[in-house]
């Protein structure tokens, strides 16, 4: 899922050729993205678009020939000057009166041709990685395609693939996927790089062809140094020490023509703007503050002895498990330190059990992008790859980054604390001069484990993205200041972080605290289970089968077919009544019921529906399994296909506490799930004991900070 | 030792009266540092100069009456009038068309009065716990005191009284800048402080008392002429001039506000780290750079 959705799109036509463009927010100036096109579109700036648009009036356009835009055939189409008309046809169809434009590589070259032509309209221009022809030191390997670019290779190599007879030949998707790999030098590079060949393979070799071929016609040194010194406007380059594109001579050179700044970001790459997201938006946003002026504005800064103690609680989305852990962790907190400020950045449904709770929501949480409505759109049926919902959630991540980035520069906070809040740990492991406050990361899993569906591929990325996060620690054990594993060591799964990694369980035991399992809740005594039952209606001479798949979209396929294995299990059972609880994001009355099953929606503390049920069927999500294990009841679960956590880890630790019984969706008819049922209700429960000190204990790991 | 010494000290002369400035040589844009009242003179801001003269040129100069600047025992020539020509001499002296200004208390009305009055010579100026008459508030504790009279008790503000200077100066100074630094821990501010009291006399002082000051007329004429960026920065805790006047006088000049919670009149000595960086980011924010 996107970030962001634009308010309004259109196209702007020149000589019958449309070109698309997108508008996000509002205010001035106007800041137009504009992609290097035709090998690739408006997308490249997807880590750039939904914080910018906070502050300015965003503008995106696809450049002729990819995207949304015309893949012209005319001769002349790509050529430097259409392209920079379209720049202002766009500026003018969306009625800015000031703008800044923000280019990268050979777009530039329309950017700086906009601005020289029209200083009234544009106030400035960030240029990053600039491909302005001529200046700096020349890239050898362009060079050679250009003395190779009219031969017809048999299997060219490297960057010799760069040849219109190969690519008509059926190699274009060849040398993209070479030349990302080569541009992508940082390591820990394949999502960024993976974005940029699918947008390149959303063009067409023709269209490649003439937009190489027009791209600097009749350039040279003096003309190009003309055009940056003719620049009105003022310039701020950000180039990479490691571009394997544009050598970094070139952006200095144009930063000195242009009188402009030039920053250099060394270690970095051609790919910026997608792999150093933080860095880029945070130089744009302070260049542009830079050209508004000085609003009037009013802060307050306030003396340290001056400061309460604050802390800022981050409770991922993802599910909706973690709201009561961290409500419970949060109130020993609070008992521990009376006079601590506890502050939430959270969104749904995190926010509705806060409120609940009366805990105090920061404001900036409205802007948040939202997770689990990604997470939703990422299952289908019962299936949900987690590890590719996160990889693709990375958008969303650097967007919520940002605002928390803001809340924290301006909140004095003594303390974070990040629970599975997946932004903030990497971000301030890749920026790490970033850090406010002390930092508690906790989570209930450690290790990205690729799933057999996935192939080689993903357990390259799983290895890869665990390699990562070892080396983010290793280097900088500074960020986090205390890692709270939620559960013992014990449940922490015997596997490998990947060939060549540490084992997770020796590595999690050295680098993380253990809090034992948190609950957020007291689970029942033997005695008032039936007075509960009472209250909720549930009779002493009937068998109650709860079924659930928690608070998301995800799980209406499970609903049915256990709706389905009802009537075989009636028939042995019969006694047992059936509650299906929908939840907030199925409609109850989709579901199609037979007789004596129930469907109710939404249903208020489910966790004593559950924690005095005689026989419960859910998904394979940690908070409600262990719900179940703690108040010692049967149950059925049903992880979700390719869901690495639940089909793993979640699995381990039920598995080492001897509960519930697992079954796979596919394969598994009613029938077979009755069975499954009926054996579970008639089930010795001999389960390893759950704490219920784990929240107090997790405070206490979190108050030495404070 | 200082950690930073003048690359230019020198004198200007009006009327025959020496005033001393000192400069810190440097490219960039040029702020000129006000004095304030002569109770103490420039040193005060001595937890700046090192720190902007890294980034800007930074001239600095001692109001008369205190410091290396002559005390001229007549009131006619403390007036805000000769202050302000004091400043503008320094810039020419200096060959300083135009300077950003800082001023600290009483040196915020200066300041404000050559920003209004001779726009050209101004590129902005940050007013710190400012005593102007362009939002003039005195404190609820010192109304009420006569300075002239003798008084029969001279507790707290009424030591602010001219006989209690001559027969106890010393006290009064301690007293003062008690209220001035109200923030707890501010042994070695207050300390400075009374030791740059110490270096003129209360005779002086009670002449500058007398000195004309706060023109109705003049001040609204300058807030008329301002032209350039405020950047106001007051503590909450301002025993001498309320917090409240700070944001006054960044509404009525359509100034920035950074009040800074906790902190008391000066807080330019008692929180330098947080104003220097707001000084520096006004001006980067001001200033093209180069």
């Amino acid at each position: 899922m996107r970030a962001r959705t634009p308010d309004y799109a259109g196209f702007i036509g020149r000589n019958g050729v449309r070109t698309a463009y997108e508008v996000h927010g509002e205010g001035e100036p106007t800041i137009l993205l504009v992609p290097p096109s035709p090998i690739t579109h408006s997308r490249c700036w997807k880590g750039q678009v939904h914080h910018l648009a906070r502050h300015f009036r965003v503008v995106t356009m696809d450049g002729r020939g990819n995207g949304l835009s015309d893949r012209p055939r005319g001769d002349g189409a790509y050529l430097p000057t259409e392209i920079a008309d379209d720049v202002i046809a766009v500026l003018e169809a969306v009625s800015a009166t000031k703008a800044v434009l923000v280019a990268h590589c050979h777009a530039n070259y329309w950017t700086f041709m906009a601005a020289a032509a029209r200083p009234d309209l544009i106030s400035g221009v960030v240029a990053i990685a600039p491909g302005i022809p001529g200046l700096g030191d020349p890239n050898p390997n362009w060079i050679e395609v250009a003395r190779h670019w009219d031969e017809d290779p048999d299997s060219p190599e490297g960057w010799l693939m760069c040849n219109p007879a190969y690519w008509r030949k059926g190699g274009y998707e060849n040398w993209i996927r070479f030349w990302f790999d080569t541009l992508g030098v940082e390591p820990h590079s394949t999502k960024p790089v993976e974005d940029m060949v699918g947008w390149a393979l959303e063009t067409d070799p023709e269209s490649m062809i003439q937009g190489d071929e027009e791209e600097a016609p009749g350039a040279s040194t003096e003309k190009s140094e003309e055009l940056c010194r003719s620049l009105r406007c003022r310039v701020l380059v950000l180039h990479g020490s490691e571009d394997r594109c544009q050598m970094p001579s070139r952006g200095r050179r144009v930063s000195e023509l242009t009188n402009g700044r030039f920053v250099l970001m060394k270690g970095v790459g051609h790919l910026a703007p997608g792999r150093e997201p933080v860095l880029v938006n945070r130089h744009i946003t302070s260049f542009v503050n830079s050209l508004r002026g000085t609003p009037m504005q009013t802060r307050t800064w306030t003396r340290g002895s001056s400061r309460p103690r604050k802390a800022l609680y981050v409770s991922s989305p993802i599910g909706l498990g973690h709201a009561r852990r961290d409500v419970a962790i949060a109130s020993e907190l609070s008992q521990l330190n009376p006079d601590l400020q506890i502050e939430w950045l959270a969104q749904s449904p995190v926010t509705e059990v806060l409120e609940a709770n009366n805990q105090t929501i920061h404001p900036a949480s409205q802007w948040l992008a939202s997770e689990s409505e990604h997470w939703a759109s990422e299952a289908t049926g019962h299936e949900l790859n987690a590890f590719q919902a996160l990889r693709r959630m990375d958008e969303i991540l650097v967007a919520n980054f940002m605002i928390f980035q803001e809340v924290v520069e301006d909140g004095a906070y003594d303390l974070v604390i990040a629970d599975e809040a997946w932004d903030i740990d990497h971000f301030w492991h890749e920026n790490p001069e970033l850090k406010r406050g002390s930092h508690v990361w906790m989570t209930d899993f450690v290790g990205f484990l690729p799933m057999p569906d996935g192939g080689e591929r993903e357990a390259y990325l799983t290895t890869d993205y665990n390699a990562e996060m070892i080396e983010h620690i290793a280097r900088f054990p500074r960020i986090r200041d205390r890692s709270i594993f939620v559960g013992n060591p014990d449940d922490v799964i015997p596997a490998s972080f990947g060939p060549g990694l540490p084992d997770i369980r020796q590595w999690t035991t050295e680098h993380f605290a253990f809090s034992g399992y948190v609950t957020g809740f007291t689970p029942p005594q033997e005695d008032d289970i039936a007075g509960i039952r009472e209250e909720l209606g549930y009779g002493d001479d009937e068998r109650v089968c709860l079924v659930t798949v928690g608070g998301s979209g995800v799980g209406k396929a499970l609903l049915e077919k256990v709706i389905q294995a009802f009537p075989y299990a009636v028939k042995e059972v019969p006694d047992l009544r059936m509650v299906v609880v929908a939840g907030p994001r199925i409609a109850p009355d989709s579901l199609p019921v037979p007789e004596g099953v129930e469907v109710v929606g939404y249903v208020d503390g489910l966790h004593r529906h559950l924690s005095v049920c005689d026989l419960a069927v859910v998904q394979g999500g940690l908070t409600t399994t262990m719900e179940l294990v703690a108040s010692r009841r049967p149950f059925v679960y049903f992880p979700l296909k390719n869901h690495f956590e639940q089909s793993q880890h979640v699995r381990y630790r039920l598995e080492r506490h001897r509960a519930g019984h697992r079954m796979e969706f596919e394969g598994s008819d009613p029938e077979d799930i009755a069975s499954a049922m009926i054996a579970e209700l008639t089930q010795e429960i001999d389960y390893l004991p759950v704490e219920t000190d784990g929240a107090e204990r997790a405070a206490r790991l979190i108050s030495d900070l404070i | 030792m200082r950690p930073r010494s003048p690359d230019r000290e020198d004198f200007i002369v009006r009327d025959g009266i020496k005033i001393a400035f000192s400069v810190y040589e440097n490219d960039r844009p040029t702020i000129l540092l006000m004095p304030t009242w002569s109770i103490i003179h420039s040193r005060h801001w001595k937890a700046q100069v090192p720190y902007l003269a890294r980034h800007f040129r930074v001239v600095t100069f001692d109001g008369r009456g205190n410091g290396r600047s002559d005390r001229p025992g007549y009131s006619g020539y403390y007036t805000d009038h000769e202050f302000v020509a004091d400043a503008l001499g320094v810039l020419d002296a200096t060959e300083t068309r135009e300077a950003v200004l800082a001023g600290v208390s009483l040196g915020a009305h200066w300041a404000l009065l050559l920003a209004g009055l001779f726009p050209t010579r101004a590129a902005g100026v940050v007013c710190i716990g400012p005593t102007t008459a362009l939002a003039n508030l005195p404190h609820p504790n010192r109304t009420g005191v006569s300075f002239e009279e003798p008084l029969a008790q001279n507790d707290g503000w009424a030591m602010y009284n001219s006989y209690f200077w001559r027969q106890r100066y010393p006290d009064f100074a301690e007293f003062f800048f008690s209220q001035v630094f109200s923030e707890t821990h501010s042994t070695r501010q207050r300390e400075d402080a009374v030791g740059w009291a110490m270096e003129t006399d209360p005779e002086t002082l009670i002449t500058i008392e007398r000195a004309d000051r706060f023109d109705a007329e003049v001040a609204t004429a300058a807030r008329q002429g301002i032209r350039c960026p405020i950047l106001v920065i007051h503590g909450t805790d301002d025993h001498i001039t309320p917090h409240q006047a700070g944001v006054t006088l960044a509404q009525a000049v359509g100034g920035e506000l950074l009040s800074i919670e906790g902190s008391g009149h000066l807080p330019q000595a008692r929180d330098p780290v947080r104003v220097n960086l707001a000084i520096k980011e006004f001006i980067d924010r001001m200033v093209v750079p180069a």
